[in-house]
Order: structure tokens, then sequence, then C-alpha cells
């Protein structure tokens, strides 16, 4: 770990909310509007954080402490993601299931806060929410699997780091998938079309949205922002699969993510403004497939 | 090992007290309480040392009689389901204390005392004993006393019943381990532990004999009725602890034996697969809480039949580092989950007796009136869950390792990565009904009076559920003080060392530790944060907010069956639960079925009664044809001797 | 690029479009997957040769040309003459049969890399084709419209063209034979347009073959 690693991981921070004001206004400009700034994301964080709060008498401290959780969690879970092509500021063998751990916790108690209101709209939201994380799971550890395969790597930061921009040369047909495959993890975990629409407005139809219904002012903030992070975080994955940053000093790696996720977010708009959202009970066959994408870069890879 | 076997003295001597002081209930419960500690803690101490790296001298008993030297002793593996045995299982007795009882007959607790102390003394009999006459006879005490504190509640028809189905699997369990070492042993053969070293056992009789203790898939047909059936802390200690015997048995076979087959490690490491995904499955079906944490034993035993799936494989295949991290990683989900099983369990008893019901939809709202039981069940949850900072983490996190470290190996290795995708999706479900369970019981508003009235059971209740949460936390935030022994341990069974799990593995807890300090730390620091931001911020204070509609009742909040709804449309078919509406399309149920036992074993057993029915027909009482049956037979008998002699001696 | 990676590359398109006909529920999207992947098998030989003749030349446009633009026309064309409703209606779920699809690509490839099979070429040209086979036979058992058994009987068609290609320098007819296969194909499709059969050969279910018993 070096000075550069808290540095890069501080732009990451910064810079996450930016990714989904890039992606609304990439799906606002192919639509034919104008769209809001791209800074509009901060500015509803700043705006709510000013704002009071109304919690429901039903709810107990898991309602309040969700929020925070939400950010910590997934601030935790960046802590081992290698950002700039380095080693992360925390790196062992096998901390991809402690990234699955770390999310999953951070999922665990907005579901239970989702429950703690009593409301039925909530329960639905947390239902489903529950549902498609389950399958996003398999889709994601398969993904490392080929990614500890082709590196020979069980840690984040040798599985997204030098060794894959090694591995292209032997492995570019495995590594393609598994970028694919992470794409559509982004797409479910970040709460996106096909998946979900952020940008709803029926209760029935939403799933993420729905299940912070009850959340409002600095709660919901810190829920947007934990949302945005974990976005900047997932949207990390492919980029690291798929820019080669080889033996790029840390800053340079780092501006390699950046613009990467900018794509990766201006992509994320053009899927959102290109299709609509999957039925509920189709949306399995999105996360499925991103399984069978990874899963046929693991038989690939365990032919070759 | 004098030491040893004086803590089993005293808490064998706890029980005859329970008995003896019954007309003293809060005396009898003190003296108890202390003496089965007092023992606990005394024979924990040679288990402590050996996995220290000090040696215990083995007892021998040369007792007269067929069967050899009755040979007790600790190794490693001994030491480490010690710990299992004497952790959880005293926390289970100790709440066992407080919890059960009201309502009963004197007498009757008095003998559930003792049994439950006997029990104990069994079990750790059964994880030392070091020969095979005397492992059998521990283990027959075992199962036949784990009978006994079953049926506790005997005055239930449907207690009896699952009693009954109990006892039957742990016998046909039994025939198959007797048949088992009658086999390994041989004609000559001595009859201690070390006399079976290196010759090579019948592999699917123990698969069969331990996988029925286990209750791996579909050998777990008896244990979801039998663990919802019994006495709460009967159930911790059956899920618990009972079950690992199975696991432990494995692992002493394969400890012992020659290199096992490629197929035996492949068998279990599929068996585990399937027990995780099936257990999982059938958890989330159910709707009755002690039901829905039994099948998540199974769950469990598939994830700890993972790990030494990987392991066996490892020895077989000559990869150390598979061998050691698969059997630790096997080992410590053992441990773990027989501190966050009984834990759940013993939460799960604390509920059913504020609220009077078991049933998840009409309970809610308990968070406020048992924030103990809340706080312990949240930990427990999140620790079977397998969710950083607690225990069950670390040991899946050890599971992983070893199924993903089979991939660069060569011929049909990489077939263990189904099991990495088979774990994930296991988590996955695992958080899902956890949420579930968590969710509809303790958040929300009450469904029912029952929930609604509910309270806190008392100090000696929930002070073992605190202790084991504890215990959960202290070995995810440092891990170290566990990976290391299980790694020596699993090093121990392999025949390797520990040094083969390589450097980057044993030097992980560490980072694992300053990970899990830093989350804790972080999310206190949240959590103070937030709240000196809400106090400057206006807070207003609302019912939920219903979508406009104004008079919202408990009986609109979100139920267990509807939660789990969108999972079970797409897994049920494999779970075999039948979801169906109400004719009017108003109400929705999911019915879980045990597909073992109810479409599988019953229908077999029907079929075979209503075979030997027709045989009936030739006992009608009438005393001259059964002398014709006789003279038939001697006939028989005649003709074949005659062929016997024709073809010179041979049949 | 080298052309055995740019082989590779349309092989591993070619089992995706397999998954999303075992995954999607439209009909059309079935049809379209089916096309791209007569153009993807159909360029094969091309990429496989390093010198192109004027055989593989014909061989490659014939395959396009039928598999790619004729057939899937023809289908589209029966659906709406016969009035298909768009939906797949499978009879064995959509998961379901992806997940059996995977194991038929694991399954396929460890056969392959263990089929002794002359010639230079990758396991992974084995390897497709056994899926290909497989996943048609699939699409075959499990979907119950005449429609999509068209489908299924392509996809299983494409994979034995593919295991054709191992041999295109030893046997080159074998594979021409195959394409005339097609015109099979086409009678089916005649015959679902002509009886108007638009969900499933209710007549010619082989259930209904045990009444002929006693």
């Amino acid at each position: 770990m070096t000075l550069w690693t808290v540095v890069d991981l501080g732009v990451v921070l910064v810079l996450a909310p930016a990714l989904t004001g890039v992606a609304a206004r990439t799906k606002s400009l192919l639509t034919g509007r104008r769209g809001a700034p791209l800074l509009q994301p901060y500015r509803d964080l700043v705006r709510l954080w000013r704002k009071g709060a109304v919690y429901s008498t039903t709810t107990t401290w898991m309602f309040r402490f969700a929020p925070v959780a939400a950010v910590v969690t997934t601030f935790s879970a960046t802590l081992l993601v290698p950002f700039d092509g380095q080693d992360a500021v925390i790196r062992f063998s096998g901390d991809f299931v402690a990234l699955a751990g770390l999310l999953g916790l951070g999922r665990f108690t907005l579901i239970l806060a989702a429950l703690d209101t009593g409301s039925s709209f909530e329960g639905m939201g947390a239902s489903r929410d529950a549902t498609f994380a389950t399958l996003v799971e398999p889709a994601l550890f398969t993904s490392f699997i080929v990614l500890a395969l082709v590196t020979g790597e069980r840690s984040l930061s040798g599985m997204l780091g030098s060794g894959t921009t090694a591995a292209w040369g032997h492995a570019a047909p495995s590594l393609a998938m598994v970028a694919v495959s992470l794409f559509f993890v982004l797409l479910a975990e970040g709460s996106r079309v096909p998946v979900d629409d952020p940008a709803t407005h029926l209760e029935l139809t939403m799933i993420h949205e729905v299940a912070v219904l009850d959340h409002s002012g600095p709660d919901l903030a810190l829920l947007l922002y934990g949302g945005a992070l974990r976005f900047g975080l997932f949207a990390a994955l492919p980029v690291g699969v798929l820019a080669a940053r080889g033996t790029l000093p840390a800053p340079l790696g780092a501006a390699v993510l950046v613009l990467g996720s900018l794509v990766i977010a201006a992509l994320v708009g053009v899927v959102e403004s290109s299709m609509a959202r999957l039925r509920l009970s189709r949306v399995p066959q999105f996360l499925v497939a991103a399984t069978v994408l990874a899963a046929l870069g693991v038989i690939l890879q365990v032919l070759a | 090992m004098s030491i040893f076997l004086l803590g089993l003295a005293t808490i064998a001597l706890a029980g005859i007290v329970a008995v003896a002081t019954q007309r003293h209930a809060v005396l009898s419960r003190r003296v108890v309480g202390l003496l089965t500690a007092a023992g606990c803690a005394v024979a924990l101490v040679p288990a402590v040392r050996v996995l220290a790296g000090e040696s215990v001298p083995a007892a021998r008993l040369a007792l007269p009689g067929p069967g050899g030297p009755w040979v007790f002793g600790i190794d490693p593996l001994s030491a480490a389901f010690l710990i299992v045995v004497l952790g959880p299982g005293l926390a289970s007795a100790l709440s066992g204390l407080y919890a059960f009882g009201a309502g009963t007959a004197r007498g009757r607790v008095a003998a559930a005392r003792l049994l439950f102390a006997i029990e104990i003394v069994a079990l750790a009999l059964v994880v030392t004993a070091q020969a095979v006459v005397p492992f059998l006879v521990a283990w027959e005490a075992m199962a036949v006393l784990a009978y006994f504190l079953v049926i506790a509640d005997y005055d239930h028809p449907d207690v009896r019943r699952a009693g009954f189905v109990y006892l039957v699997a742990t016998h046909a369990g039994t025939i198959a381990l007797l048949a088992l070492f009658a086999i390994w042993a041989g004609p000559a053969g001595g009859l201690t532990f070390a006399d079976l070293a290196g010759k090579t056992p019948l592999w699917w009789l123990a698969l069969l004999g331990f996988g029925l203790k286990a209750g791996l898939v579909p050998l777990h047909f008896w244990l979801p009725d039998a663990h919802a059936s019994a006495p709460t802390h009967v159930s911790a200690l059956m899920s618990g602890i009972v079950i690992k015997m199975g696991i432990y048995g494995l692992f002493r076979v394969v400890s012992l034996a020659a290199v096992p087959p490629a197929w035996f490690g492949w068998l279990v490491l599929g068996l585990g697969i399937v027990s995780g995904v099936l257990g999982v499955l059938w958890a989330l079906a159910q709707h009755d809480l002690k039901r829905l944490l039994a099948y998540h034993s199974v769950e469990n035993i598939g994830i700890i039949l993972m790990g030494l799936g990987a392991g066996i494989l490892g020895v077989t295949y000559h990869l150390p580092f598979i061998a050691v991290v698969g059997f630790a990683g096997a080992l410590l989900h053992t441990l773990n989950h027989a501190l966050f099983k009984s834990l759940l369990f013993l939460g799960a008893g604390s509920v059913a007796h504020a609220t009077g019901t078991r049933a998840l939809d009409q309970l809610g709202g308990l968070a406020r009136r048992m924030p103990l039981t809340w706080i312990a069940f949240l930990v427990g949850s999140a620790a079977i869950v397998g969710l950083p900072p607690l225990n069950g983490f670390v040991s899946e996190w050890l599971v992983y390792q070893a199924l993903l470290g089979s991939g660069a190996a060569g011929e049909s290795i990489p077939l263990t990565l189904v099991g990495v995708v088979g774990l994930a999706l296991v988590g996955g479900l695992a958080l899902a009904c956890f949420a579930k369970v968590c969710g509809i019981v303790f958040l929300g508003t009450p469904r029912t009076p029952a929930a609604e009235g509910a309270h806190e059971a008392g100090p000696g209740v929930a002070g073992p559920m605190v202790a084991l949460a504890a215990a959960c936390c202290v070995l995810g935030v440092v891990p170290f003080v566990a990976v290391r022994p299980a790694l020596a341990v699993g090093a121990a069974v392999a025949n390797a060392t520990p040094a083969a799990a390589g450097s980057e593995v044993i030097a992980a807890p560490e980072t694992i530790s300053l990970l899990a300090v830093s989350l804790i730390v972080l999310l206190g620091l949240g959590v103070l944060a937030a709240r000196a931001v809400r106090r400057r911020r206006p807070i207003t204070r609302r019912s939920t907010w219903g979508c406009g509609y104004a008079l919202p009742t408990a009986r609109m909040q979100y139920t267990a069956s509807s939660f789990a709804a969108p999972l079970l449309a797409l897994f049920g078919g494999l779970a075999g639960v039948r979801a169906a509406r109400t004719a009017d399309g108003a109400a929705f149920h999911s019915h879980p079925r045990e597909l073992v036992l109810d479409d599988a074993l019953m229908p077999m057993w029907r079929a075979l009664r209503a075979g030997l029915a027709r045989l009936r027909a030739i006992q009608h009482g009438r005393l001259w044809v059964y002398l014709l049956y006789l003279i038939a037979v001697l006939l028989g008998l005649l003709l074949y001797l005659a062929g016997l002699v024709g073809t010179g001696g041979r049949p | 690029m080298s052309l055995d990676r740019l082989a590779d590359l349309l092989l591993l398109l070619v089992l995706l479009t397999g998954f999303l006909i075992l995954g999607t529920t439209r009909l059309t999207t079935c049809i379209r997957g089916v096309a791209a992947q007569g153009a993807l098998i159909g360029a094969l030989p091309l990429v496989l040769q390093p010198h192109w003749t004027a055989h593989t030349v014909g061989l490659a446009t014939g395959t396009i040309a039928i598999k790619a633009v004729v057939l899937p026309w023809f289908l589209t064309w029966a659906i709406r003459e016969a009035a298909v409703r768009r939906e797949v209606e499978p009879r064995v779920g959509y998961l379901a049969s992806m997940a059996l699809g995977v194991a038929a690509v694991a399954a396929a490839s460890a056969v392959a890399a263990r089929l002794p099979i002359p010639g230079e070429h990758s396991h992974l040209l084995v390897a497709t084709s056994l899926s290909g086979v497989i996943m048609g036979l699939l699409v075959l058992a499990t979907r119950a419209k005449a429609l999509i058994q068209v489908v299924g009987y392509l996809m299983l068609e494409n994979g034995i063209y593919i295991f054709g290609l191992t041999s295109l320098d030893r046997v080159p007819f074998l594979v021409e034979i195959g394409v005339l296969l097609d015109v099979f194909v086409g009678v089916f499709i005649m015959g679902i347009v002509v009886f108007h059969i638009n969900r499933e050969f209710d007549s010619l279910d082989s259930a209904r073959l045990s009444e002929l018993k006693d």
C-alpha cells in the first residue's frame, strides 16, 4: 500500500456519484432530452443531507442503522478493490469472499430495515431484492473463478492487477465473457435497467427504490451515496478486467480506471435508453445468463 | 487424561444431583449449573493443551470380556471435537436449566436434566474413544439418550412419531457402523483404532452410518421432525452437536484409513453441494421457526461436507494445500455451526416460550419486547449466513479457498469449482432466508396478541445466548485463534504439515481481523456521526407510509410466505414446495413437504407392508397345515442336501 | 488477431447464440438467434482454411444464404402465415434449460478433450459441435411448439455441420450433404404453414401411439 493507493481510493469515493450522473445524462441525450446536469447527484445528496427526517413509529434502531451500514460496508468493500491496478488497501488470499460478504452485510441490514417499517410495499421490495441478489451471487463468484484460474491468484488485487493484463495473451475469450458477465452484475447490483428502473414512479414495479421508501433526509442521502459507491465499485470490476493496466504506475492506472468507469457508466445509459426493463419474472433469466457467460469462461479455461 | 475423566465425572455428578435435589428448585438449579460448568471447564483443559501442541497420555482400561482394551485418548482431532461438544453443550445445558420445566412434572424435569448430563458425557466419550467397542458403546448411549431427550414432551403424538422415526434412523446407522467396523477390523486384527490404521474400510458403509447421523441429503429425513419436536435446549444440542458426531466419524475414518478412493471424495463433495442447496431451499419454504432452523442444519452439514470432500480429494490426489485447507474449513465450520445453531435454537426457544407459537406468520415486532434475544438472534443469523465480521464468514472463506485452490490442478479436479458456485448460491439463499426470519419474527408490528404480549424470559435464558453470540463475534474478529489450530488439526488428519496451506492463507486471518476491526470501528463511528447529525435536523414521527392508505393493520404486513415466494417460484420445483392461492386469489399459501420421508420412504414402507400382508394367507391357525409346512421344509432341506452330496459338497 | 483466435471467437459466439435460444421467451429472438448461428458457422470454413478456394467460398456463401437468410425468413413468414403466438411456452423452464445447456457444454468439452479425432483443430471445434447437437436436442425435447422444434432441428444440424468441418480437407462432400438436409427443414416449415399448426403437433403426439395397444 502506498500513498497513491489512498489518493486513488479518495478519488473513487469522490467521483462515484458522478457515474450515476453520467449514466442519467447519456440516457437523456439519447432520448432527445437535455437532462439534468452531471453534478446533479451531488446536489441531491447535499439537499437531502440538510433536510429533516421522518421516522415511522413502527421502526427500531435497525431502520436508522441500515443507511450507515450501507455506506460503511460498501466503503469497506472498496478497500479490497485495486482501483489503480496496484495492490488494494487491504489484500489477502480469498478476499473476494470478503467483498461479497461485506456487500451481503449491507444488503442484509437494508432488507431488515425494509421489514422494520412493517409496510407491505417495502416487504415486497426487500423480497425482490433478496431474490435477485441470490441469483447475482453465483454470477459474481463464477467470474472470480475465471479470474483466479487465468491469473493463478486468489486475491482481488492479483485478479485485477498485472496478472490480468498478461492473461489477455492466452485467455482472451474467457476474460471477454467475464467482462460481459460483470457488466450484467453491475446492472443488477446498481439497480439499473433491465433489472430495475431507478427512474420509476410506481411502487409496485420498483425493487430497490421501494425497499427504501420510508427513508428520508440524511438517511436517504446515505443510502443514495452507498448506492453510488456500490455502482462505482462494480463498475471498477469490468474495467479492471478489460483495461490492460499492466505495470502502469498507480496514478496512470487510476486515470485509466476513471476513464473506463465513465465509459461503462455511459454504456449503462445506452442500455437504459435502448431497452425496456424486463418483466419481473424474466429478470432471473438475465441474471442466470450472466452466470452462464462466466461459466462458459470457466469451461474454456479448464479445457485449455 | 485423568483430569478429563474427572471433568466428565463432575458433569455426570451434576445429573445425579439434579435428581437428588429435585425438591428444591432454586438450589438444584444453581448447584447443577455450577457443577456442569465446572465439569466442562475441567474437561476442556486437556483438549486445549492438545491443541496447543502438548500430548496427553491415553487411558487404557483393560476390561475383562470381549472387545479388547477400552482405550480413550485425546489426539488433535478429538480435542477439536471436544471443544465443539463441551463449549456449546454447556450453553445448552445451562439454558435448559432455566428454559425447560415450566408446566412439567418435577420428576420429569429432573430426569431430563440427568439424561442431558449423561448425554454430554457420552458425546465426550464418543470423540475420545480410541477403540471400536468403547466407541460403539458410547455412540449407542448417545443415540438412545438423545431419543429419550427428544421425546421429553411425550404427551404429544407428533413428538412420539418424530422420536420413533429418529430411533429407526439412528439404529439403521448403528447397524451400518457395526458392519463397517466388523469388516474393517477383520477376523484376526485387534480392535483399537491403532490396529485399524492403514487398512481400507468399506467406504460406502462409513458414509451410510455416519451420514445418517449427520443428516446429509437424502439421509436427513429424520432430522427436521426430531429437532423441531424436542425441547429447545435439546434441539440446540442435537442440531449443534449430536449431528456433528457423524462428521467426526467421517473425519476419524479418513484420518485412520489408507488413502481414500477418488469416488469417495467426489461423492462427499457432491452430497455436500446437494445438501447445502436443498437444505437451504427447504428451510426457505418452512413457516415453523424450529423446523426452519433444523433444515438449516442440513444446509450447514452440506457446507462442512464440501470442505471435507475437497480435503479427501486433496489426500487422494496428493494436493496437500487442498487437503489441509479443506479439512480445516470443515472443522472450523463444525465448531462455528455448533455455536450459532445452538444460539439460534435457544433464541427460537425463547421466542416460542414468550409467545406460545413457532409459526413465523403469527409473530412480529419482538425486537422491542425482547431486545436481548433479538440482538443475540441477529448475531447468530448474520453468522450463519457467513457475513463478516462474524465466525461463519471465516470458515466459509476457508472452504472457498479449498474448493478454488484445486482449479489449477489437472485431471478432473476442476470439478470442485462447481462447489464454489454451489456455495455462493447457498450463501445468497441463506441470506434471504435469515432476512425473512429476523424481519418477520422480530421487526414490524406484532401480528397476534400473543406476540404483542411477549417479554424476555430472564437472565438465565438470555445469558447462554449472549455468551454464544459473544463467541461468534470473537471468532470472527480474531479468527487466527481458531484458524491456526484448525489448520494444525487439518494437517494432522491429512498427514501433512500446516505449512502446506501456504503462507498466504496462514497470514490472511490477521488481515481479516484488521478488516473486521476496521468495519466495527467504522460502523460505530458512523452510528455516532449519524446520531449527531440527526440531533441537528427536525425529526418527525409518523406511522409508516402506506401509499395513502389511512388504516394500516398488522395483517397487511408482508408475510414469510410472500417474502419467500419469488425464490420458491424459481427453485420450488427442486424443493418440493407446493404454492397455491385461494380460489378468489386473495390469499397465498405455500406448503413444504418432506420429500424423502413422505414421498419416498413412507410409500416404500407401505408397499412393503402391503406385499407382506399377502403372506398372511399362509398363517390361518390350522395346526395340521403348519405341520405340513414343517414336512415341506424338511423335504426341501433333504433335497438340498442330496443335491450337495451329488455335486461333491459345493452348492 | 490470428485466424485461430478468430475461429475460437466465432465458435464462442455460436455457443452463446445457443444459450440465447435456450433462454429467450420470444419466438422472433429464437429465429434471429438461429439465423446468427447460421451466419457464424457459414463463416467458419473461411476462417479455418488458411487459403481460400472456390470450393470453400462457395460453401460459405451457400451456407450463409440458406441458414442465415432463406430459412429464417421462411420461419418468420410461417409465424405470420400460421398466426403463431409469439411466445416460446417451454415444457422445461428457461433457467433449467440454461443450466442444462451449461452442463451440456461442460460434458461436451470433457468428451472433446478425450476424443481421438484426426486433424489439426482446437478442442473447441468439437466441443461446440457436440454442445450444438445436445442443445438442439434439448430444444426439440423441451419446447412444445412446432416452430421452435424447427429451430431446435436447425441447431442440431448446425452442430453436425461444425463436426463435418473437422474433416473438411479429407471428405469435402460430407459438409455439402449436410447442407442438403436444409431442404427437409423447408418441407417442415411448409407443413406448419399448410396445416396451420400454430401450437404443436397434436396429432403427432407420441403419447397417442399407446392407444394402438391391444
